[in-house]
């Protein structure tokens, strides 16, 4: 069993996380000059997400199965989780098979840099939302009011 | 047999003296190729007479190929060399790619193993049969680029295939301590000042060309498994990102995990990163792919400038490494200038990690006040200022003003600036560091210290297999999940990483970037039927172990002891944010482990009954009977 029970928990938090980037100009500006549709499926438990930056805005589709991805990755929801705390060797899984990538993937190494301010975010915002029991994070110590 | 040449070249430059010697295939089978034929031939012949400055006509200096140069496939084009270096004075070598090393074998010659000093500048001729030493003073003092564009002009009516050059630049021969030897403009040997050696020995160039081909053992099997290997190719994503971008495409991963020193490994962060990655040289400098001999993965890239102060005519785009030493460590967001550095290199035949760490190492002198603009004769040496980075390259190369200073490699520089500037070096054995930081992954910091040719990530697998580039799950060292900032494990991982590591990148000498999705199965497997042995994969490790000695060896009968393997205070400092924050490598406890596990004294040496132990009697002999 994997950190997130259920599906709908895991659309919650890492969808909202997504939504949250999204909105986020100093990464949003950078991904949508990419015009890349990424499709992520996640397993244990399953979600599909498709993160849209072909638009003026970048669009979040859960369950999205259907539309033409450029870049399809796959992995377990616990592995997706650890690394937007930056703490994946994201070019270990991609050797070992923790993460299957299929598309331009140089396009999306490029987008590396322009994401790394969110590793900084996630954890900040499961203390904010209400998801604290997944923040993994040792170093990382709650806002004080 | 297959994979051979056949003939190993004697070339002894003092009495002109010239043999071919046939290749004896139990001496092949025990050493494979490469540096396992090159460490063993040099320790023969220094063995009777074994002090000897790097510099001095007494260095041997050998040549080698491995089994699979030359062949068309990914990832086996290259070839080695190596010699005492003169920077660091311990053992050195080099291991390059390009086309010399299958131009030498299809003219029938596994390597070429050069003694003495010619009396005058000359170059060698090999055309299959035809091996000659000319006169070079023609040559003598002109650039990498003008020197194999003219050779090559001037040779080609005399070989019915077209040859490869391999030469030297002025910095090589001004006797700069970190002076390459470069083929086709491009491929450097280019670590620990092969070219210097060249230099000394009055050694400009080396052309090769050759009408025969290299015969395969079991062509079969071979095609079959190139078959299974093109599945393998098409799914890897390192393969595709360095073909897509070269080595720089480890600047948008690399930046992520903390790998890349910026500021002479003063910081981990930069928020102008992008201005020199991928992106950015794709938009700026970008002008073509290039590969080695039949290669498909193409890593290579082509760089112009075309106009402004940085102007630079279409040649090699700059490596990862360069991109690290000339630009992050520097702070120098200008892609351009860090192209011109390199182009400068190239030219006047210098190692570009090493020349671009001097000048971080410089900057961090002068911005400390240790040395001022009456000393850089008016350059400021200031963090960022791209102009002065280029003009401090050009003296470096030209071994003018301050230059010539800085020309002595960062080490020799911070003795005679003096103060505290040791503070400021990143060098292990007088070698500096490459640009992968050790706070990130700690068996990088053991793979650093205890390396027989000083501080290099291409010393062992360490860096591909703790970094994830590489996966062996054959060796169940190499295997295991590895916590990268941890130096719980790191010994042992270490040691399988050098082993291994020595048949793969040494002695077959599969090529670090293009081979790397090849597990061990594959790479033997590719070994045995090229040459028709039956290694197996205890026995491939078995003489990778003995070749690491031998290595390590040399560089302790050079002098080196254990205060030798540890790391500058620069990478050893705790970063107080980012990525790597309050991570260190716990340098005492993996050295302790690893000494353990190698049988080494407490001074760093391995002892005489661990040599004797492995079939290394005359090595054992050098190092306790000296």
């Amino acid at each position: 069993m994997g950190m997130f029970k259920t599906s709908e928990k895991l659309e919650e938090v890492l969808g909202g996380f997504f939504k949250l980037m999204a909105d986020t100009p100093v990464i949003a500006d950078k991904l949508l000059k990419s015009k890349l549709v990424i499709r992520f499926s996640y397993t244990d438990p399953d979600l599909v997400v498709v993160v849209d930056c072909s638009g003026e805005k970048i669009d979040v589709r859960p369950h999205d199965t259907d539309s033409k991805a450029i870049v399809e990755m796959s992995m377990s929801s616990d592995i997706a989780h650890r690394f937007w705390f930056g703490m994946v060797n994201l070019t270990k899984a991609l050797t070992r098979k923790e993460m299957i990538a299929k598309g331009p993937i140089p396009k999306v190494l490029k987008l590396l840099p322009a994401i790394k301010p969110s590793y900084a975010m996630y954890p900040k915002y499961l203390d904010e939302n209400g998801f604290e029991q997944y923040n993994i994070t040792k170093a990382y110590k709650p806002p004080t009011a | 047999m297959g994979g051979y040449a056949g003939q190993i070249l004697y070339i002894d430059l003092s009495s002109g003296r010239i043999e071919k010697k046939p290749l004896d295939m139990n001496f092949a089978r025990k050493y494979i190729g490469g540096l396992g034929f090159g460490t063993q031939i040099y320790l023969d012949l220094i063995k009777d007479n074994p002090e000897f400055d790097a510099l001095s006509e007494n260095n041997p200096f050998v040549l080698m190929t491995g089994p699979l140069t030359g062949l068309k496939m990914d990832g086996v084009a290259r070839w080695a060399v190596g010699t005492k270096s003169p920077l660091t004075g311990f053992w050195g070598d080099a291991n390059v790619g390009g086309y010399f090393g299958a131009r030498l074998k299809f003219a029938g010659y596994d390597g070429i193993v050069i003694t003495g000093k010619a009396e005058k500048p000359s170059y060698i001729f090999i055309n299959d049969d035809v091996v000659e030493i000319r006169d070079a003073q023609k040559y003598w003092g002109k650039d990498i680029y003008e020197t194999t564009d003219e050779l090559s002009a001037d040779l080609k009516s005399e070989s019915a295939k077209p040859g490869q050059v391999v030469c030297i630049g002025p910095a090589g021969e001004q006797l700069i301590t970190f002076a390459s030897i470069i083929n086709n403009k491009r491929h450097a040997a280019g670590r620990t000042g092969m070219g210097a050696v060249w230099g000394s020995k009055n050694l400009k160039a080396i052309y090769a060309s050759g009408s025969g081909n290299i015969e395969i053992s079991d062509p079969d099997k071979l095609k079959v498994l190139k078959e299974e290997l093109k599945t393998v190719y098409e799914e890897s994503i390192f393969i595709d990102a360095i073909h897509a971008s070269g080595t720089p495409a480890h600047l948008d991963v690399g930046i992520i995990s903390g790998d890349i020193p910026i500021k002479n490994w003063q910081m981990t962060e930069w928020e102008d990163i992008d201005d020199i990655g991928p992106g950015s040289i794709e938009d700026k400098i970008f002008a073509g792919h290039k590969t080695c001999y039949g290669c498909s993965v193409a890593c290579k890239k082509d760089a112009e400038v075309k106009d402004g102060p940085y102007k630079m005519d279409k040649g090699p785009s700059p490596e990862y490494e360069t991109v690290g030493t000339f630009g992050t460590m520097c702070l120098n967001k200008n892609i351009e200038s860090i192209a011109k550095a390199n182009d400068i290199c190239n030219r006047y035949g210098i190692d570009t990690i090493t020349c671009g760490a001097t000048i971080a190492f410089a900057i961090d002198c002068f911005e400390n006040g240790l040395i001022n603009e009456t000393d850089t004769e008016g350059i400021k040496l200031t963090w960022g200022n791209s102009e002065a980075i280029v003009e401090m390259c050009e003296k470096i190369a030209k071994k003018e003003g301050f230059g010539a200073l800085l020309a002595e490699g960062s080490a020799k520089a911070a003795l005679k600036i003096g103060k505290n500037a040791s503070d400021f070096l990143t060098t292990v054995k007088g070698l500096e560091a490459p640009m992968h930081d050790p706070r990130n992954a700690h068996g990088y910091g053991l793979a650093y210290g205890i390396s027989p040719r000083g501080a290099c990530h291409e010393a062992s697998l360490d860096f591909p297999v703790e970094g994830g580039s590489m996966y062996i799950p054959e060796i169940e060292e190499l295997a295991v999940d590895i916590e990268e900032m941890s130096s719980d494990g790191k010994a042992i991982l270490n040691v399988a990483c050098q082993d291994y590591g020595m048949f793969f990148s040494s002695c077959a000498i599969f090529c670090n970037l293009g081979a790397t999705p090849l597990n061990a199965t594959q790479a033997l497997s590719m070994v045995n039927y090229v040459t028709g042995f039956d290694y197996t994969l205890e026995e491939i490790i078995n003489i990778g172990k003995r070749v690491w000695y031998l290595k390590r060896g040399l560089t302790n009968f050079f002098g080196a002891r254990a205060k030798d393997d540890m790391l500058p205070k620069r990478l050893m400092t705790e970063m107080k944010d980012g990525p790597t924050e309050g991570s260190v490598p716990d340098m005492e406890k993996m050295l302790s482990e690893f000494y353990e596990l190698r049988g080494f004294n407490k001074d760093g040496v391995p002892k005489k009954e661990v040599l004797e132990g492995i079939g290394l009697t005359t090595l054992a002999g050098l190092i306790y009977n000296n």
